[in-house]
C-alpha cells in the first residue's frame, strides 16, 4: 500500500544550543524517497541533512511526526532494530578488526552460519573491488579503500536502505569522481534506495534521481537535477546551485513573455509567464551568455557590461564584469571565442546576450522569510 | 661560534641530568653485590649475600645480622604489598573505567565538578590524605589493617585510572558505537566488542600505573597500615631506620627488576595486540 523505501510526515526535531537557545533543525519535513531511488539531501551546514539522515537511522529522535520505512512504523525504534544501514562520513570502521570482521559485524551479531558468514562478506567486498583482502586491518589501507570497506560493511545485510553521511568528502578529487560513478553502479546493482547526504552541489548533480535541497530545517526544492538546475524554485536553491546571476525586480508582460525591471533600471527579458504577482527574480546561467558584437544599441536580450576580469579555467573563459548600474555579473564563454573575448578585454567592455527561453523566473523573497 | 659552545653546553647540561638520575641507581646495584658489609662505598670483592641473606638462603653470623629483621617478616611483607597491590588496582580499575565511561556517555549538568572531584584525590599532599583516612577509619572504629590499606589507596588510585581512561575516550571516534548499532549490535554487545577494546590501551596503562603506585607508596600507608601489618615500603623504611645495610641495596634492586619486568609486560601486551 506504501510504494515508498522511506517516508517522513511532518518530521520535527529542535536542539538546544549551547548558549540555551532552541535551533531548529527539522522544520516539519514530508519526504518520500521511491524504492531504487538515489537521493540526496543537499545543503550548507546546519541546514537540518545530517538529522534529517539521523532521523532515519534512529540516532536523532524526532520531536513530532512519524518515520515509515519499507511501509513500517519505525518512528520509535532503537538504531539497532531498524533494517538500513550507514555508511559514515569518518568510515568509522573498527580499528581493532580486520576487514573481514569488520564486514562481517553485522552477519556476526544476527548469527549467521559461518559459511554464509564468510562467503557474504567475499562477495560484499568483491562487489566493492577488494576481494581477498580480509586479512588486512583497516589502517593498512588507502583512504579510498577505507571507503570501500565502509561500503562494503554497510550493504553486506542486505539493508533495505542505504545511508551515505558525506562518505567522499575525505577523499582527493580524481578519487571522488570515480567512486561517484562506482556509488551509482553499486545502486543500481542492489536495487534499493540511496539517501546521500552532502554539501557539494557538483556532487549531487551527477549522482542523483532526486535532489532534495534543503536549508534552516525545511526542503526548498524536491526534484531532479536538471529541473533544481535549471528551473530553481527560490533564490536560494538558484544562488546554493552552480554560479547565478540574479535579477531582482517587479514584472511586467503578457502571457509567456515578462519583462523584469530591477530598481536601478535594468531590463531582463524572459520567455516566461510571471510566476506570482509582486517581484520576481530572473536567473541567467553564466554559461547561456553570449557575446555579441558592439554596435552601440541594445537590444530587449542584450546586457552591457563593463569588464572587471577574465579568468582562464581550461575548456572556458569566466568574465566577471558589472553592469552600467554596478551589479556583478560572471558569464562563461567557450575558449573557441578566445581572439573576441580578448578584443573585449582590451576595450574593458562587452556586450551579452542571451535567449530569453533561457531565463528562468521565480517569486523574490527577501532573506529573511 | 656561540652556537657551537651553546650546543655544547647543551650537550653537558643533558649527560649531567640523566648522570645526576641514573648514577646513584647504578651505585645501588654495584653496590648490593659488594661483599664489604660495614663500608659499602670500599669495593671488596663481588658477593650474592646480601641477596641470599634476603631470600633466608644464608644466616649470616656477622655483626650486622644483629639488626636485620628476619626474613619471615620481609616475606609477609612482600606478601602483604602484592595483596594490597592486586586488590587496589583491581578495585581502582573497575571504579575508574565505569566513571570515565558514565561521564563519557551521560553528560551532565555537574560533570566538571564531579570531574574535580575525581582530581582532588590526586593533588591532596599525602600527609593530608595519610592522616585523614586515618582519623577517618578510626573515627569509624574500624581495625587498621590490610583492608583500611586497600580501601585507602582505592580512592586515590581510582582518580589515575579515571584520568588515563578518559583521556583514551576523549580520543575516541564516537561514531564507532553509532556504527555498532547501526549494523544491529545492541548496547551490551557494542560495549564488548567495541567500546571495551578501544579502551584497552588505556584500562590497561591505568591498571598498570595503580600498581606501581600501590606497590611502594609509603606516606599514606604508613598512616592506615596499623601496629601489625607492613608493606614492603613500610618494612624497608624500618630496616633505614637502624642505618643502611647491605640488604636493603639488594632488595632495591629486587625491587627495581620486578618494576621494570611489570613495565615491558604492559608494553609487551600492549604491542602484541596491536
Amino acid at each position: 500500500m506504501d510504494h515508498s523505501s522511506v517516508r517522513l510526515d511532518g518530521a520535527r526535531k529542535s536542539f538546544a544550543s549551547p548558549e540555551g537557545t532552541l535551533v531548529t533543525a527539522l522544520a516539519g519535513i514530508d519526504l518520500s524517497v521511491k524504492p531504487s531511488e538515489f537521493l540526496t539531501l543537499l545543503g550548507p551546514s546546519g541546514c537540518g541533512k545530517t538529522t534529517l539522515l539521523h532521523a532515519i537511522s534512529g540516532f536523532v529522535e524526532l520531536d513530532a511526526g512519524r518515520i515509515f520505512i519499507d511501509g513500517e512504523d519505525m518512528t520509535h525504534r532503537p538504531p539497532n532494530k531498524r533494517p538500513v544501514n550507514t555508511v559514515f562520513q569518518s568510515y568509522a570502521l573498527f580499528p581493532h578488526m580486520s576487514v573481514g570482521d569488520n564486514v562481517g559485524y553485522a552477519l556476526d551479531i544476527a548469527r549467521v552460519a559461518r559459511p554464509e558468514r564468510n562467503a557474504r562478506v567475499g562477495a560484499a567486498l568483491e562487489m566493492v573491488g577488494l576481494g581477498g583482502l580480509e586479512k588486512r586491518l583497516p589502517r593498512q589501507l588507502s583512504g579510498g579503500q577505507q571507503q570501500r570497506v565502509a561500503l562494503a560493511r554497510a550493504i553486506v545485510a542486505r539493508p533495505k536502505l542505504l545511508l551515505l553521511d558525506e562518505p567522499l568528502s575525505a577523499l582527493d578529487r580524481k578519487l571522488r569522481q570515480a567512486m561517484q560513478i562506482e556509488l551509482k553502479t553499486l545502486q543500481h546493482e542492489l536495487g534499493i534506495a540511496f539517501v546521500f547526504v552532502t554539501h557539494d552541489q557538483e556532487e549531487a548533480l551527477t549522482m542523483s534521481d532526486r535532489i532534495a535541497v534543503l536549508n534552516g530545517g525545511e526542503i526548498q526544492q524536491l526534484a531532479s537535477p536538471g529541473e533544481v538546475y535549471n528551473r530553481p524554485a527560490n533564490g536560494f536553491v538558484a544562488s546554493f546551485i552552480g554560479a547565478s546571476n540574479l535579477f531582482t525586480g517587479s514584472g511586467s508582460g503578457s502571457g509567456a513573455e515578462t519583462i523584469v525591471r530591477t530598481s536601478a533600471g535594468l531590463t531582463v527579458h524572459a520567455r516566461m509567464a510571471l510566476p506570482s504577482s509582486g517581484p520576481v527574480t530572473a536567473l541567467i546561467r553564466p554559461e547561456q551568455f553570449a557575446l555579441a558584437p558592439d554596435t552601440g544599441t541594445h537590444g530587449l536580450s542584450e546586457l552591457p557590461v563593463s569588464i572587471d576580469q577574465v579568468v582562464f579555467m581550461g575548456m572556458v573563459f569566466e568574465i566577471h564584469g558589472r553592469t552600467d548600474d554596478g551589479q556583478k555579473v560572471v558569464a562563461t564563454l567557450p575558449a573557441s571565442q578566445q581572439s573576441r573575448i580578448a578584443e573585449a578585454e582590451g576595450r574593458r567592455r562587452a556586450v551579452l546576450t542571451y535567449d530569453p527561453a533561457s531565463v528562468h523566473l521565480f517569486p523574490a523573497v527577501s532573506e529573511a522569510a | 661560534m656561540f652556537r657551537h659552545l651553546g650546543t655544547k653546553a647543551l650537550l653537558a647540561f643533558t649527560v649531567l641530568f640523566f648522570a645526576f638520575i641514573y648514577v646513584p641507581i647504578a651505585l645501588i646495584v654495584i653496590y648490593s653485590f659488594n661483599s664489604d658489609p660495614v663500608n659499602m662505598m670500599r669495593w671488596s670483592g663481588f658477593t650474592l649475600d646480601w641477596y641470599r641473606q634476603i631470600l633466608g638462603l644464608r644466616n649470616a653470623a656477622s655483626e650486622a645480622a644483629l639488626y636485620i629483621e628476619t626474613t619471615e617478616q620481609l616475606l609477609a611483607a612482600v606478601k602483604n604489598s602484592f595483596i594490597v597491590a592486586f586488590s587496589t588496582t583491581a578495585l581502582s580499575t573497575v571504579l575508574g573505567t565505569s566513571a570515565a565511561i558514565a561521564l563519557y556517555r551521560h553528560p551532565f549538568a555537574a560533570q566538571r565538578f564531579y570531574r574535580v572531584l575525581l582530581f582532588v584525590p590526586m593533588l591532596m599532599p599525602d600527609i593530608v590524605l595519610g592522616i585523614a583516612l586515618l582519623i577517618f577509619f578510626v573515627g569509624i572504629g574500624g581495625q587498621l589493617g590490610l583492608g583500611t590499606i586497600i580501601t585507602g589507596q582505592t580512592t586515590f588510585l581510582t582518580s589515575y585510572v579515571f584520568i588515563v581512561v578518559s583521556a583514551r575516550l576523549a580520543g575516541m571516534d564516537r561514531s564507532l558505537e553509532q556504527a555498532s548499532a547501526d549494523l544491529g549490535a545492541s548496547e551490551w554487545t557494542t560495549f564488548r566488542r567495541i567500546l571495551i577494546p578501544q579502551l584497552m590501551p588505556g584500562i590497561m596503562g591505568g591498571a598498570l600505573l595503580a600498581f606501581i603506585i600501590s606497590m611502594d607508596d609509603l606516606v599514606i600507608t604508613y598512616f592506615i597500615s596499623g601496629t601489625n601489618t607492613q608493606t614492603l615500603p613500610i618494612y624497608i623504611f624500618g630496616m633505614l631506620r637502624r642505618g643502611i645495610k647491605p640488604e636493603v641495596n639488594a632488595l632495591a634492586v629486587m625491587m627495581l627488576v620486578f618494576s621494570f619486568a611489570i613495565a615491558f609486560a604492559g608494553l609487551y601486551l600492549r604491542n602484541r595486540k596491536r
